[in-house]
C-alpha cells in the first residue's frame, strides 16, 4: 500500500522515471534443456518458441486446457537446447511441465537457488551498464541476452524490466553474489541512481502505470481478455488452443481494464475487492496502488466484458469508493 | 439471484427452529464466541494475579515459547512455499509480517498492511472480534509475532522491534503493530512491557470514512495476500474454528493454571467466574426476546421451557463446527451427544479441557436467568467416546 505523500517511495519511483534505480529480485528460473526443449516450449506457450533464436527472449503466456491463463513468463534462450524460464511460480511451472512431457527428451530444473538477479532500470541505465561491464550494450535489442563481465565476474545481461523504462537485468551465479551487488551499488552510486528498497514500488507503482500486469492480475483470464492477443500464435499448436479458439469466436466474458480510484486514499480497497455499477457487482479489484509519476491512485480490476467500458462509472468496495475504469495504461 | 440457482453454493447453519443463519453470519458468531471465552478466562487471570506487568509478562513468555514450539523451521519453510513468497523475500524481515497478515483476515480482524518493506512492516487494524479482552491480549499478540520474526532470523537473534502503538483493547479506534529492524533504526531489545511503545517513524492513520468492519474473507469471499496467494472464507472459517482457540486459549492458559497456588483453586476461580459470566449472559429481558427472534424461536415454545437452551446450545456447537447431535429434544428435557475429543480438541494438537469445563458451568448459569432457575446443564460422559449434554430440571440443596 502506498501513499501520495510517501516521500521515501516517491523518490526511488521517480529516480527510475527520470534517472535510474536498481534493485535485487531474482524470480523464479527453471532452467529448461533437451534435444526436444525447443518443440516442447513451442507446445507450453502460446507465443512462438521456435522463432526465437539463441540470445533472444520473449514474453509469453502459459495456459491451461481450458484456455485461461497459468503462468506469464519470460523464455530466455541461452543456448543450443537451453532456455530459461522466468516466472514466479517455479514449483508449479515444473509440476505442470512433468505432466505435459509426454516422452519429450526435456529436463526441467528450478535453479532459482543458483542464480541471483539485479535490475538497473530508467532512461540512464545504459549509461551506467556501459560504465560497468566489460562490454558495451549499446547494440543489445530489447529482448535479448548477451554474457558479459561485470568486475570480473561472468554475468549475463538481459535488455528487459518490469517498470516500462529502459532497463537491464545481471543474472549471475549465486557464489558472485556479494561481488556483483558492491561494483553495482558503486557503480550507480556514481549516477545517483539508488537501490530501491521498497518493494511495491518496482513490483507495482511503477508498471501499473505502464500497463504492466503481475500473472496473479490475469490468472483464470484468456490472454484476449487481457489484452494480450498480440502475443497469441494461433498458427501453431499449444496446450489450451482448442479452448482459446472457442472463446475467442464466443468473445470475452471479462476484461482485465485499467481502473482510477477517485478518493484521496484507497485503504479499504484490497486484491480482490467487489467492483459494483450502479449497487450490482461487476467484478473485482486486481490491484491498487499509487502512481507517483501519473499522481493517481490507480490498479487493474476484471470486469465483465460488456460493462468494461472506459469512462464507466463503478464504485469499489464497502465504502462505495468511487472509480473510473480506464485503458490499463497510464504513460 | 433467485434461490434455486443458489442452493449449491450459499450454505447456512440451521437452528434447531428451521431458521438459516447465512454461514458468514455464523463465522462472525462463532469468532465472537471464541473471544467471550477467552474474556473470561482472562478475568481468571485478573483474580489469579493482580499485577498487571506480571500477568501480562507470564502470557508473553508462554505465548512465544509456544509459537516458537509450534512453528518450527519446517513448518515456516511450508509456509513461505504455500504463499509463494518469491525468493528474493529474506524470510527474516517478511515472513512475520505475512504470517500475521493472513491470521488477522482469517478471525476477522480487519484492516491492511500499511507498509511491506525490508525495514518496517505497519498493519493496521479497524475491528478486532477480541477488543473486548483487555490490553493484556494485546501485548501477547506481539510476543507471538515476536517469535514469528526471531524463528526466520538467520542467526538467531532478534532482530527486529514490535509495537503494538495503537490497540482496540486499550481503547484506540485502530490496532497497530510497527515492526522496525533494530539496526536500522538503532533500537534495543525489548523486554515484554516494551512492546507499546511509538515506532520510530510516523504512522499511517486511515481517516474513517476509508475503514472497514469486516476482513476480507467476509468483503470478498477470500483472502489474497500480496503475492497473489488466496485462501477461501470456508477454508479460514474452518482454520479460525481450529486454531483460533489455540493462541488465546491454549497458550494463555499454560500461564494462568500456574498463577494459582493449587489446581483446586485454579478450577474454584475458573468456575466462578464462568458461572457470573453465565449468570449475567441473558440478565435483562429483552435478552432472551432477542435470542428467541434470532434462532426462530415459534410462539408455542414458552419461557420455562429447555429448548430454549438446548436450541442455543445446539447453534454455538454448530457455528463453531463441532459435530454434535440432538438425542433429546421435548419441554422436559434436551440432550445433545457431542464427540468429546472434538468438543475439547478443535485443534487436536492442542486440546483444552477447560473448554468443558467452562462450557458446563457457563451453560448451567446462563439457563438459570435464560429460562428459569428449575432448570440445570450439565454434561454426562466427560471421559468417554461420547459426552451428553443435559438440560433439564435438576435440585441441589447446595446449588451454586
Amino acid at each position: 500500500m502506498l501513499f501520495k505523500d510517501d516521500a521515501v517511495a516517491r523518490a526511488q519511483h521517480q529516480a527510475v522515471r527520470e534517472n535510474a534505480g536498481w534493485y535485487r529480485w531474482t524470480h523464479d528460473l527453471v532452467e529448461v534443456t533437451g534435444t526436444d526443449a525447443e518443440k516442447f516450449m513451442d507446445r507450453l506457450f502460446v507465443g512462438t518458441i521456435t522463432k526465437t533464436p539463441v540470445g533472444r527472449t520473449k514474453y509469453t503466456t502459459m495456459l491451461n486446457e481450458d484456455g485461461k491463463i497459468i503462468d506469464d513468463t519470460i523464455v530466455m534462450h541461452v543456448g543450443e537446447d537451453l532456455y530459461w524460464v522466468s516466472t514466479l511460480y517455479a514449483p508449479q511451472f515444473l509440476a505442470w511441465a512433468a505432466g505435459h512431457q509426454d516422452g519429450a527428451d526435456v529436463a526441467c530444473r528450478d535453479i532459482t537457488k543458483e542464480i541471483d538477479m539485479y535490475a538497473v532500470q530508467g532512461p540512464k541505465s545504459g549509461e551506467i551498464m556501459n560504465a560497468m561491464l566489460a562490454q558495451s550494450v549499446d547494440g543489445l535489442k530489447r529482448f535479448a541476452v548477451a554474457d558479459n563481465t561485470l568486475d570480473s565476474v561472468a554475468v549475463k545481461i538481459h535488455r528487459s524490466g518490469f517498470t516500462g523504462e529502459l532497463g537491464y537485468e545481471i543474472y549471475c551465479k549465486a557464489e558472485d553474489t556479494e561481488t556483483v551487488e558492491a561494483a553495482l551499488r558503486k557503480g550507480c552510486d556514481s549516477f545517483h541512481a539508488p537501490e530501491l528498497t521498497v518493494l511495491e514500488v518496482y513490483v507495482r507503482s511503477l508498471p501499473v502505470e505502464k500497463g504492466f500486469a503481475l500473472r496473479q492480475d490475469m490468472y483464470g483470464l484468456t490472454p484476449y481478455e487481457c489484452g494480450l492477443g498480440w502475443s497469441v500464435h494461433l498458427d501453431k499448436d499449444f496446450i489450451g488452443k482448442e479452448a482459446l479458439v472457442k472463446a475467442r469466436e464466443e468473445g470475452p466474458k471479462y476484461k482485465l481494464v485499467g481502473l482510477e480510484y477517485l478518493a484521496e486514499s484507497y485503504e479499504d480497497i484490497a486484491q480482490r475487492e467487489i467492483v459494483y455499477q450502479y449497487g450490482v457487482p461487476c467484478g473485482f479489484v486486481r490491484a491498487a496502488i499509487y502512481g507517483y509519476t501519473v499522481e493517481k491512485n490507480i490498479g487493474f480490476a476484471v470486469i465483465e466484458a460488456e460493462k468494461a467500458v472506459v469512462g464507466a462509472e463503478v464504485t469499489v468496495g464497502c465504502n462505495d469508493s468511487p472509480a473510473v475504469i480506464t485503458e490499463k495504461c497510464w504513460l | 439471484m433467485a434461490l434455486l440457482d443458489q442452493l449449491e453454493s450459499s450454505k447456512c447453519v440451521e437452528t434447531v427452529w428451521g431458521k438459516l443463519i447465512p454461514e458468514k453470519e455464523a463465522y462472525q458468531y462463532a469468532v465472537r464466541q471464541i473471544a467471550g471465552f477467552c474474556a473470561n478466562l482472562f478475568q481468571v487471570m485478573r483474580i489469579l494475579e493482580p499485577d498487571f506487568e506480571k500477568r501480562t509478562c507470564a502470557i508473553c513468555d508462554i505465548s512465544y515459547m509456544m509459537n516458537m514450539a509450534a512453528s518450527g523451521e519446517e513448518y515456516m519453510n511450508q509456509f513461505f512455499d504455500e504463499w509463494n513468497i518469491p525468493e528474493f523475500c529474506k524470510k527474516d524481515a517478511w515472513l512475520g509480517a505475512i504470517f500475521g497478515d493472513s491470521g488477522d483476515e482469517y478471525e476477522n480482524m480487519a484492516g491492511r498492511v500499511i507498509q511491506f518493506t525490508h525495514d518496517r512492516v505497519e498493519k493496521e487494524l479497524d475491528t478486532c472480534p477480541w477488543d473486548i479482552v483487555g490490553a493484556e491480549l494485546c501485548n501477547m499478540t506481539t510476543a507471538m509475532f515476536t517469535a514469528n520474526f526471531d524463528l526466520s532470523s538467520p542467526n538467531g537473534e532478534n532482530q527486529v522491534s514490535l509495537n503494538m502503538c495503537e490497540a482496540r483493547g486499550c481503547g484506540d479506534r485502530h490496532c497497530r503493530v510497527v515492526a522496525e529492524r533494530r539496526d536500522k533504526y538503532d533500537l534495543p531489545k525489548q523486554g515484554w512491557m516494551d512492546h507499546m511503545q511509538q515506532p520510530v517513524d510516523p504512522v499511517h492513520d486511515t481517516p474513517v470514512e476509508r475503514g472497514v468492519r469486516q476482513g476480507q474473507i467476509i468483503r470478498n469471499d477470500r483472502y489474497s495476500q500480496a503475492f497473489g496467494e488466496e485462501k477461501s472464507f470456508t477454508w479460514a472459517y474452518r482454520w479460525c474454528m481450529e486454531k483460533g482457540w489455540v493462541w488465546c486459549i491454549a497458550f494463555p492458559l499454560i500461564a494462568i493454571r500456574d498463577m494459582a497456588e493449587s489446581e483446586e483453586e485454579f478450577e474454584r476461580i475458573f468456575k466462578i467466574v464462568f458461572a457470573t459470566a453465565g449468570k449475567n449472559a441473558f440478565m435483562e429481558p429483552f435478552a432472551v426476546e432477542a435470542m428467541r427472534t434470532y434462532l426462530g424461536v415459534p410462539h408455542d415454545i414458552g419461557s420455562n421451557d429447555p429448548r430454549l437452551m438446548g436450541g442455543y446450545i445446539k447453534n454455538v456447537l454448530d457455528t463453531q463446527l463441532v459435530p454434535c447431535k440432538l438425542e433429546r429434544f421435548t419441554k422436559d428435557e434436551v440432550v445433545i451427544k457431542v464427540d468429546t475429543e472434538t468438543f475439547n480438541g478443535r485443534f487436536p494438537m492442542a486440546p483444552i479441557d477447560e473448554l468443558t469445563t467452562g462450557y458446563e458451568v457457563l451453560w448451567h448459569n446462563m439457563v438459570k436467568t435464560m429460562v428459569s432457575a428449575e432448570w440445570s446443564c450439565w454434561f454426562e460422559g466427560k471421559d468417554d467416546e461420547y459426552m451428553y449434554i443435559h438440560v433439564g430440571r435438576k435440585v441441589d440443596k447446595r446449588m451454586i
